[in-house]
């Protein structure tokens, strides 16, 4: 019977891999860029190194590795179709991948025209993924929390590219907007909003699934991403309030949720039955422990004034959130997602079951370990390079190393693909 | 019959290809009892495309009970 099931839901493989190939060289990117800067990038928040290197893991790496598991974790997950799944990623990586350069060349050389050219190409990208995505995600008959955690996170990149627009705009023309408000409430949509809300919801199906732990607790998933969004738009309330204690309260709160999160998912970790210690289980725990450490973090910032007045401790809390949770996160879920569609659309070929090779064979267990760890050097070296600038240059090679050696994972795994693949064609036309 | 496969404690895609097998030798009016603690909708897929019809029922502690049998002609 297995030579002829349809598998015919999943995307072409070619769609998720193209962004997971690109993402991490914005990586390199960013690692070679913090070496040539050296001390002084990571002096605040504000530098044109700092805003830089920001959007480049957050849009370069971030936003394409997100892009590309969306598409394929829609069919897996919730059981939706993404419409035309390669002519949307053709047309939305390039202006992606444009409109990340523009922004970070804007940055850099301080030329804000640039940043006004990066307006339209994101607009035309994010605007065409998420109306693509957010169809499937209305027409599934799916259910669950994962499902609305998703819905949710779309809904938080529109706005966090609507305010990046309003704040590229602000700077080209000149415009008189509250430009730390209005910052501080894109970032808190695009790090909460979108990139913690999209994690969360794919946690609530990929933790107990591959990391056989017990399922999240019906009411922590009913609770965490509706209380998420309405504490998001409690902080965006900062903008029309203008009440000093109000970030603090609500920024506290923020914090608090985003704690819970961490310590659930490191308590299903501890509390498993069958203990797994691969790259993506030890990788989902550095991101918990990289998030808890953000909301403590967070706290002395909003809770002892000597620390919330150094422009270096916005630089930590960022090191720990963009590099420590999501491209933490982001790489354990390559390490898993990449062998799972080899697998998957091996057995597309109609091969028998015992022809196409286990999950195992699709990446080298060892090389996932080695760049795990160089990662987490370098994450190291990255927070102790905001408090001793001497280390930044070396923190800078050590990223650029860790995103280069999971950009030649992934593509090692690609090349396994077509090697499984060329094998069982060559067998099924000269058994 | 039925055959019961405890996909709980499995990493993926092993509790497919297990069910897959076992869909295999199923004769008419047995079917194959799948615990799980998610929704597996590319097995979904493959069950819809392929003359097969599932209940689904979760149980009080996450446990999602997958009953699958051939579909009646």
């Amino acid at each position: 019977m297995h030579p002829n099931l349809s598998f015919d839901q999943a995307p072409p493989i070619s769609v998720p891999y193209r962004f997971f190939l690109v993402a991490p060289w914005f990586g390199v990117m960013a690692g070679i860029l913090l070496a040539w800067s050296g001390a002084d990038a990571l002096a605040s928040r504000w530098t044109p190194e700092a805003l830089a290197l920001t959007h480049l893991i957050a849009l370069g790496f971030m936003l394409q590795a997100m892009a590309g598991a969306v598409f394929q974790f829609i069919p897996v997950a919730v059981g939706g179709n993404v419409w035309r799944p390669r002519l949307v990623a053709n047309a939305v990586q390039p202006l992606l991948v444009l409109g990340t350069l523009f922004l970070v060349a804007g940055f850099l050389s301080s030329r804000f025209g640039l940043l006004s050219a990066a307006v339209p190409l994101f607009l035309l990208a994010v605007g065409g993924f998420v109306v693509a995505v957010a169809l499937a995600l209305w027409r599934t008959p799916a259910t669950g929390m994962t499902l609305w955690a998703m819905r949710m996170a779309f809904g938080g990149l529109a706005v966090t590219v609507l305010l990046g627009t309003l704040l590229a705009e602000s700077l080209a023309r000149g415009l008189a907007v509250p430009m730390i408000e209005l910052t501080n409430i894109h970032l808190a949509w695009g790090l909460g909003g979108w990139a913690l809300m999209l994690l969360a919801g794919v946690s609530y199906h990929v933790v107990p699934m591959f990391q056989l732990t017990r399922p999240y607790p019906a009411w922590f998933t009913r609770g965490f991403g509706p209380l998420l969004l309405l504490l998001l738009l409690a902080w965006s309330g900062q903008y029309v309030l203008g009440d000093s204690r109000w970030p603090v309260a609500t920024g506290a709160l923020l914090l608090a949720v985003c704690f819970a999160y961490g310590a659930m998912t490191l308590w299903l970790q501890y509390t498993r039955r069958r203990k797994i210690h691969d790259a993506t289980s030890l990788y989902f725990r550095v991101a918990m422990l990289s998030l808890a450490a953000f909301a403590v973090s967070g706290a002395a910032y909003f809770l002892i004034p000597a620390i919330g007045t150094d422009p270096r401790t916005v630089v930590w809390l960022g090191v720990l959130a963009i590099v420590g949770v999501f491209v933490s996160a982001i790489t354990g879920m390559m390490y898993k997602i990449t062998p799972f569609l080899n697998w998957l659309h091996l057995q597309r070929l109609g091969a028998p079951m015992s022809a196409v090779p286990n999950m195992k064979k699709m990446l080298d267990a060892d090389a996932m370990t080695g760049q795990l760890r160089l990662h987490v050097l370098a994450l190291l070296l990255l927070l102790a390079a905001v408090w001793l600038p001497g280390l930044a240059r070396l923190a800078g090679v050590a990223f650029a190393g860790s995103s280069a050696w999971l950009g030649w994972n992934l593509i090692c795994t690609v090349r396994r693909y077509r090697t499984f693949r060329d094998q069982i064609r060559a067998v099924a036309l000269h058994p | 019959m039925t055959t019961i496969i405890d996909g709980r404690e499995l990493q993926p895609p092993e509790p497919m290809e297990r069910t897959l097998e076992a869909l295999d030798g199923l004769a008419e009016g047995d079917d194959v009892l799948l615990l799980l603690y998610c929704q597996p909708h590319p097995l979904f897929n493959i069950l819809r495309n392929n003359g097969y019809v599932w209940t689904e029922e979760v149980l009080p502690e996450g446990t999602r009970e997958i009953r699958i049998r051939k579909a009646q002609v």
